[in-house]
């Protein structure tokens, strides 16, 4: 009986504390997943993927990205037109709306990641710091996870 | 019974969709068949040994062509991997046969060994090729594409823009087939053996 009180206690314990995190913790603001480098050999550009939501009640842009692992990081946008293939560089940012998201993906949004400043691996975790209109703090570091370039 | 009139109807509508279903197994294509439409293959460009090489170096077998240039970071990685995932997929002999190439229309960057590191990332059955400008141009030409520089910026660093799709010859080195760049590894599998399956 003793032990089965303690068991009661702890459960209603645990259910207490579980309660006060999701009331206390606050939300979010952006939440950042699947962020990945595409590993490209031979000391060309990479593309930067990954999905960034927006759980404020602001709109915000991502307006610059940089990373220790690269010279320069651009946010591009590959466009297909008649068959023929160019980038659109995207100097106003993505704009993303409340309870939205933005999904940087291949043949699509993605950040340009030129200059890599060293040898990189699959698996390796390289940090790009993505700048945010919108949302304070407006620095967000985010850990890219390098993936093979027949990863799609 | 059933009325003669909606007979005729059930009949009229199953030789329709019977017929349409044959017109799905001629021209189901995923990509483009382009047989016929334009000239054979031919070009002198430089191999990723720095050998100048033509045509030839793909006799006999059939060829899947990509254009791009290697500081593509999106659509040229994402459209080669397809490839060379696509070629994986089929049956012997025919994935034993294809060959692979990528003619880089940026000999500026990309020279014999970049090509070389390049095009071992996505297949050791891939070739590298580059040339001139009159070289490209005349290849490009020749199946009607076009490829282009934009301004560099500060860094140098500058964007090309180039056609998006894979031009498939045959043995015989004919133009046969353009795969999309939109088109999935499943799609491309699919139409690369139904080309090269059939005798």
């Amino acid at each position: 009986m003793k032990l089965a009180s303690a068991i009661v206690a702890l459960v209603v314990l645990l259910a207490g504390a579980l309660w006060w995190v999701g009331q206390v913790a606050p939300e979010s603001p952006i939440e950042v997943d699947n962020a990945r480098v595409r590993l490209v050999p031979g000391g060309g550009p990479m593309a930067g993927y990954m999905e960034i939501r927006n759980h404020s009640d602001n709109v915000i842009r991502l307006v610059e990205a940089a990373s220790p692992a690269f010279g320069n990081v651009m946010i591009h946008r590959t466009i297909v037109r008649d068959g023929q293939a160019r980038m659109e560089h995207q100097s106003d940012g993505v704009r993303i709306v409340p309870g939205d998201s933005a999904v940087f993906k291949p043949r699509d949004l993605h950040l340009m990641l030129m200059q890599p400043q060293r040898e990189l691996e699959v698996g390796d975790q390289v940090e790009i710091v993505l700048s945010f209109e919108g949302i304070t703090p407006g620095e967000w570091p985010v850990a890219f996870t390098v993936v093979p370039v027949t990863s799609q | 019974m059933i009325p003669t009139v909606a007979r005729i109807f059930a009949v009229a509508a199953l030789a329709l969709v019977l017929a349409l279903l044959a017109g799905c197994a001629d021209e189901g294509w995923h990509g483009k068949n382009i047989t016929g439409l334009m000239p054979e293959l031919e070009f002198e460009l430089t191999d990723e040994d720095g050998n100048g090489v033509t045509e030839a170096v793909f006799a006999g077998r059939p060829v899947a062509v990509y254009f791009g240039f290697t500081h593509c970071p999106d659509i040229c990685p994402t459209t080669l991997a397809r490839l060379a995932a696509a070629s994986r997929r089929l049956p012997d002999p025919i994935r034993e046969d294809l060959q692979l190439a990528f003619v880089s229309v940026d000999p500026a960057r990309d020279g014999p060994a970049q090509l070389d590191t390049y095009t071992g990332a996505f297949s050791n059955r891939m070739l590298g090729l580059t040339g001139t400008q009159k070289q490209l141009q005349a290849l490009t030409r020749r199946y009607r594409i076009t490829y282009g520089y934009e301004e560099p910026d500060a860094n140098g660093d500058y964007e090309v823009s180039h056609s998006s799709a894979i031009f498939v010859f045959d043995a015989d080195l004919e133009p046969r087939l353009m795969l999309l760049d939109s088109l999935g590894v499943p799609q491309m599998a699919e139409d690369l053996e139904r080309l090269l399956g059939s005798p």
